[in-house]
């Protein structure tokens, strides 16, 4: 329907356009455009139709995405177009009609007025002539009266003349008389009298040479008494014609007059007859009454009217003489041309039956004929105009005139011309006459036709203009408004493309989202099986190194996978950081307890330089906080072959910005710009900031390894981007990790940079935004230990480790003495201590190492922190240099650095010469504080003891020494805890409490192996009250996987009884002590409602918690998981107990465990229960765990 | 003792065919460790348990299926709970008939609850069927005087 709409429209439009064409050049060039538009529109429409075909061929989506937007764009181009057409055809309607109005008006108007006008003067102009001629009738009329009264009184005066003389006198006073009226009137033709006896008088004027003549006849020829015969029929045949004509013996003499006077002026003459004017004879009235016609005559070439009447002999009732009188028309005539002059036209007379008998024009009114002059017919006449009217008149009428006799005509088409023609009847008696008058209508109406034409001429181009420039201001308005729509259909059609793709994207990180799950299980069924086939025993070396292999790619494999799909949440948007507080330094410690296993491998030293203004506790999202540090030192790991990998950080407060040494300083040297948009960002973000308490927390990753070329600083960050392509070969990796890193840098608003270093390596440097509690004291290291007068010796291999501590030592106000090899560590110790215990005999010297007088020793407490790696193992050597260090065991402290391959055999031989202290590789502050408050405490201890009574060496020695049989040492350790409580601050005392209350309950299971006893051995003597936000990392035992658990006292929280079965007996099996409740309600009311225990001592201060760990069905009737675990939350908020709480969930997916997290659980278990991880997780949260032991 | 032996083979024929048709998996064999001279029919009394718990567990669900407003909440909270049990004692088909069993919950489809959950009972049956077998294999063995060998 629309496109024969169309159609339609465009042929209007085309003929319109035809019939426009023919007018002006620009308009062609218009019309060529708007038909080329049209022809566009035609072929896109063609375009568009044609593919619809071929479409349903091939279904492509986007193709007829593409063809739908094209569709629209189209058809809003159509729906302009037609509207432009509608609207420039409205426009041309409108102003055709006003021009045809305002010209209908004004013409008919003008047109009737005029006509009336007109009217009016045709009647005025054919009015005049008749009247003349009326006049001209009249006074003729008179004239002749006037004559036959005159003649009748002379004739009655002389009435019967007896004699010729009386005759003649008779004769003489009718000259007289006649001669008297004929002069007094000028227009008077001729005055003719004829007596009854034959004798004529005549008074003839000719006009042509303007004389005046007296004519009559010879009086002899006739008998006076003859024709005066009172005999009617006599007289009346006296009277004929035949008697006159055949009177031609009678002499006609003719004088010329004087026109005024009347005189004789010339000889009398005779004249032939033909030189005769008309003498009126009896036969004109013939029944005694006034006669008319018209006549000719020689001497004149216009008509002329003569009149005549009887004389009447009043006493003999008989004619006695007949009047004629003539009359030129000629007058009328000369009327005629002056008004014609005066207007136009033509104006003339004619008998009723056609005779012409005046016109306006010059042409003669009368034929020569042989017989004389004659009249003619108004048909004949020799004007053209006169001629071709009077044929139109007779053509119209026909010999029968209107019964009016008017006649009025406006559009009479004469030759070329149109005349108004218009008629009069003139009705007289004898003689009716018809004036017509003919005026050509140029005269009148010319003007106002001429006017009117312009008018209209003029009234058409202006609205042609009009239409043209109203079509191209609609053109050019509506171009803008098309072209608009144009857009906004693109806009709209752009609008949609990107929703599409936006939800296409959507749907591509949704399925991602979706894939992790379904790709991690195969992968994870691949490792699981892999573990499966390396545990069985009965494989060869070959198989088992295939494997092997195949699990070390596996699980490379699913890293990769891990990182991508990381990348894909990070990209969609779904990486949500969670805000939960966390021990920034624990966790980067312990990240660099697990590289550093690694490095050691690799001839790499990790090193973790914290400053002392890193707040302890920060808020944020820890598990990506650390992914940025796991991936950064990885990536350094892997390119560094020897040297050292550094994670240094420090804080800047944005608040106050103090100085933070000698970093902070560089810091702002290299980063100016980095830190003037922190600088604007904190004043913006000042107020916001207090309130959040924010912190910028600088890292750099430091490296010695291959380093990177400065132009890929930027692109390292890129995804899939390695610094040199071929390192891909060399190192593998996908070049995820520092995209992944980057991006969530940049997520916890900060930024990270490869910055220059002097010397070889890599060194990267990020910056953290993180929330801090708002009230976080921080530790002042120096006042702590500055007055305890610690000295400590370093004696490590690695130097970088080394050089750092003894730094950060130094600025707390520890006096540190450095060894880095066995040698060096004897020099130092005998320098040291030697020269004390013979002071009297040697006197040492020494630049280094001043000797420490006896006294001094007494109050400061000596650590010395001895590196396994220093030992020389590899023959017996070692156990020499233990007894060598023995020497020095009273007067300090010995803190032994483990490798994590460090075997048995040595930490059994330390244990069993009293070097309980030890760490693992690598050390760092926490645990050099942990070692250093151990000291310090024992120090204060024996100090006390000492006071109280019996040497401090001595206890020290007892205490230390008898620590390998344990059975015997209970009631010892209690009694030395118990005096211990005493001194120790009170906030200390519950945890000395509790851990010898583990004491006791690691009594209770005296049937443990040896190596748990030896754990517990030590766990009892190692313990040392420490202050809540350290963490005591204890030296990794190995743990014999059957009795793990052993002493942990688990809640397990589960509805199905398979499960609960299960678990505990797996948990059982490892040692624990484990409590079924079956839903979430049962498990709150079981921590708020502890089984009675053998803890007597503890019933005054606040119950620790009856269990160790719960571990945490999610779904669970009554209560579920989450809420069970908030419900404890809870219940411990204001205490500092802190419940290990593990879900078990069937769930897989991470935002389960997010939500497992954000509840305050505090790892995550998936069904079914791997027993290895369950172990695991479970040891490492009770570690965590200050006021628990295993 | 021939007969021990052969019913030995038959055995470890018969485990190693359930863990190959994917009818167990490692759990089941974790629960086999778990047993010892301290719960010496701890596999047959959790199997047991679990076939308890699926019965009660299946016929909650026909119920809720069959409501004319299904809940499909406690539907799903049903077909976790069955998914939690079944993999803890490693009825490793079961356990994945769940997991489609809980797409459908979540997209609220009754046609694909309904049939997962005859796949559910199906595969249920099956692995019940095979289970009691593989017990009255081994009480065979026991009877005979024999001991079951375990499965690596």
């Amino acid at each position: 329907m629309f496109q024969q709409n169309k159609m339609a429209a465009k042929q209007n439009k085309r003929s319109y356009m035809i019939s426009r064409s023919s007018s002006t050049p620009p308009m062609a060039s218009f019309v060529k455009r708007v038909f080329g538009k049209i022809q566009s529109a035609v072929n896109s429409w063609e375009r568009n139709h044609s593919p619809c075909k071929r479409r349903s061929l091939h279904r492509d989506v986007e193709q007829e995405d593409l063809q739908h937007i094209n569709t629209n764009c189209l058809s809003s181009y159509y729906s302009v177009f037609v509207a432009r057409l509608a609207i420039m055809v409205m426009l041309a309607i409108l102003i055709g009609l006003l021009t045809l109005l305002t010209w209908h008006f004004t013409k008919v108007y003008t047109r009737t007025s005029l006509n009336a006008l007109a009217y009016g003067l045709r009647y005025e102009l054919l009015q005049r002539p008749v009247l003349r001629m009326w006049s001209i009738l009249n006074s003729t009329v008179e004239i002749t009266t006037a004559q036959v009264r005159l003649s009748e009184y002379v004739i009655r005066k002389y009435n019967k003349p007896e004699n010729q003389a009386h005759e003649v006198e008779l004769y003489e006073v009718m000259r007289d008389v006649t001669w008297a009226l004929f002069a007094s009137y000028r227009a008077l033709n001729s005055i003719t009298i004829k007596y009854k006896n034959g004798f004529v008088q005549a008074f003839h004027r000719d006009p042509r040479d303007n004389s005046t003549y007296y004519l009559y006849n010879d009086l002899t020829n006739y008998t006076m008494a003859g024709p005066y015969d009172a005999n009617l029929s006599s007289s009346h045949q006296g009277w004929n014609d035949q008697t006159i004509r055949s009177n031609i013996s009678a002499i006609w003499y003719r004088e010329p007059l004087d026109p005024d006077t009347g005189e004789k002026i010339g000889k009398q003459k005779a004249i032939p007859p033909d030189e005769l004017i008309n003498i009126a004879g009896i036969s004109q009235v013939p029944y005694g009454a006034a006669s008319w016609h018209v006549a000719v005559s020689k001497f004149t070439n216009s008509p002329l009217l003569s009149a005549a009447m009887p004389v009447w002999d009043a006493s003999q009732g008989s004619i006695v003489a007949v009047v004629g009188v003539t009359t030129s028309l000629y007058s009328a005539g000369q009327l005629m041309k002056e008004l014609v002059e005066f207007h136009s036209g033509h104006i003339y007379l004619t008998s009723q039956e056609g005779w012409l008998l005046a016109t306006s024009s010059t042409t003669p009114l009368l034929t020569n004929s042989s017989t004389g002059p004659k009249l003619m017919m108004a048909v004949d006449s020799q004007d053209p105009v006169i001629q071709t009217g009077a044929k139109w008149l007779l053509k119209a009428h026909g010999n029968k005139p209107p019964p009016n006799h008017e006649v009025h005509i406006e559009h009479a088409k004469l030759g070329h011309q149109i005349y108004y023609i218009d008629s009069f009847f003139l009705n007289l008696k004898r003689l009716p006459m018809v004036g017509v008058l003919i005026i050509p209508r140029k005269y009148i109406m010319g003007k106002v036709d001429e006017r009117a034409f312009k008018t209209l001429m003029i009234l058409i181009s202006a609205s042609v203009c009009i239409l043209l420039i109203g079509c191209v201001c609609i053109f050019v308005l509506t171009n803008g408004v098309s072209k608009e729509m144009k857009l906004r259909a693109e806009l709209i059609s752009h609008l949609d493309a990107r929703r599409k793709a936006e939800a296409s994207s959507n749907y591509k990180s949704q399925f991602l989202a979706n894939m992790s799950h379904e790709l991690r299980t195969p992968m994870a069924a691949v490792i699981g099986l892999l573990d499966i086939l390396i545990s069985d025993e009965c494989l060869t070396n070959e198989q088992y190194a295939t494997i092997s292999q195949i699990r070390k790619c596996s699980t490379a494999l699913l890293r990769l996978l891990n990182n991508i799909l990381d990348i894909s949440k990070v990209e969609s948007g779904k990486l949500v950081l969670e805000e939960a507080e966390f021990d920034m330094g624990r966790e980067l410690e312990g990240l660099g307890d697990m590289f550093s296993v690694q490095c050691k491998n690799h001839n790499v030293e990790t090193v973790i330089d914290l400053s002392d203004d890193m707040p302890k506790v920060v808020q944020g999202d820890s598990a990506r906080v650390v992914q940025i540090f796991a991936n950064l030192i990885s990536n350094s790991i892997k390119f560094t072959t020897s040297g050292y990998i550094i994670l240094r950080g420090w804080c800047e407060d944005p608040h106050f910005c103090t100085e933070n040494g000698n970093f902070a300083l560089d810091q702002k040297a290299l980063w100016p710009a980095q830190k003037n948009k922190l600088l604007q960002q904190e004043n913006q973000e000042k107020s916001s900031c207090e309130k959040d308490n924010k912190v910028i927390l600088w890292f750099e990753v430091d490296d010695t390894g291959c380093g990177i070329d400065p132009s890929k600083w930027e692109s390292v960050f890129e995804s899939f981007e390695q610094a040199d392509p071929s390192t891909t070969r060399l190192h593998g990796g996908t070049g995820l990790g520092l995209c992944i890193v980057r991006t969530l840098v940049n997520k916890m608003g900060g930024e990270i940079r490869v910055v220059k270093k002097n010397g070889p390596g890599t060194l990267m440097q990020l910056y953290l935004l993180l929330g801090t509690p708002v009230d976080m004291p921080l530790e002042n290291y120096k006042l702590k230990y500055a007055d305890h007068n610690l000295k400590v010796v370093l004696a490590l291999n690695g130097s970088m480790c080394r050089m750092i501590l003894s730094k950060w030592l130094f600025k707390i106000g520890v006096h540190t003495w450095d060894a880095c090899e066995w040698n060096e560590l004897t020099h130092i110790l005998q320098e040291l201590f030697i020269p004390s215990r013979y002071t009297q005999n040697l006197t040492y010297e020494c630049s280094k190492v001043e000797s420490i007088s006896k006294q001094e020793m007494e109050v400061s407490v000596f650590i010395i922190v001895v590196d396994i790696g220093l030992l020389n193992l590899s023959t017996d050597i070692w156990k020499e240099q233990l007894n060598f260090l023995d020497i020095f065991y009273k007067t300090a402290k010995f803190a032994w650095v483990l490798n994590h391959d460090t075997s048995n055999t040595i930490k059994m031989e330390l244990h069993n010469r009293g070097h309980l202290l030890m760490v693992n590789e690598p050390l760092y502050k926490s645990k050099m504080i942990q070692i250093m408050e151990a000291a310090i405490k024992e120090k204060m201890i024996s100090l006390r003891h000492g006071i109280l009574g019996g040497d401090t060496h001595e206890f020290l020695e007892i205490d230390n020494v008898h620590s390998d049989p344990e059975s015997s040492n209970d009631s010892e350790k209690s009694e030395l805890y118990s005096s211990s409580t005493r001194i120790v601050q009170v906030e200390e005392t519950r945890r000395a409490l509790s851990s010898s209350r583990y004491g006791i309950v690691n009594n209770c299971f005296l049937e443990l192996t040896e190596v748990c006893s030896e754990r517990n051995k030590l766990g009892a003597n190692e313990t040392f009250p420490v202050s809540q936000e350290k963490r005591m990392q204890y030296a990794e035992k190995p743990i014999s996987e059957q009795k793990s658990l052993e002493g942990v006292r688990i809640l397990l929280a589960e509805d199905t009884p398979i499960l609960q079965r299960v678990a505990t007996i797996m948990l059982e099996k490892m040692g624990a002590t484990v409590v079924v409740v079956g839903d979430g309600v049962q498990a709150v009311e079981a921590l708020q409602n502890p089984s009675e225990g053998g803890m007597t001592t503890q019933t005054k201060m606040r119950d620790p918690p009856p269990h160790d760990l719960i571990l945490m069905d999610c779904q669970m009737p009554k209560m579920d998981g989450y809420e069970a675990t908030k419900a404890i939350r809870r219940a411990e908020m204001g205490t500092d107990l802190h419940t290990p709480i593990v879900a078990l969930t069937a769930h897989a997916m991470s935002s389960d465990e997010a939500k497992c997290l954000e509840v305050g659980m505090d790892a995550y278990l998936t069904k079914p229960i791997d027993c290895k991880l369950m172990v695991s997780t479970i040891l490492s949260l009770i570690k965590l765990q200050p006021n628990s032991l295993t | 003792m021939a007969a021990v032996s052969q019913l030995q083979r038959q055995f470890i024929e018969y485990t190693t065919s359930l863990y190959n048709e994917g009818y167990l998996d490692d759990q089941f064999t974790q629960l086999q460790k778990l047993q010892d001279e301290s719960n010496p029919e701890f596999v047959v009394e959790v199997v047991s348990l679990f076939f308890e718990d699926s019965e009660k567990l299946l016929n909650n669900l026909a119920t809720a299926l069959q409501q004319k407003i299904v809940d499909y909440k406690q539907v799903d909270s049903h077909v976790h709970q069955f998914k939690g049990s079944s993999s803890s004692i490693g009825a490793q088909r079961v356990t994945n008939v769940c997991v489609h069993f809980r797409n459908y919950c979540e997209e609220k489809n009754l046609d694909g609850c309904l049939r997962c959950l005859q796949q559910v009972k199906h595969e249920y049956i099956l692995v019940r069927n095979k289970l009691e077998t593989l017990f009255r294999l081994e009480q065979q063995i026991v009877q005979a005087g024999g001991s079951i060998p375990m499965m690596e």
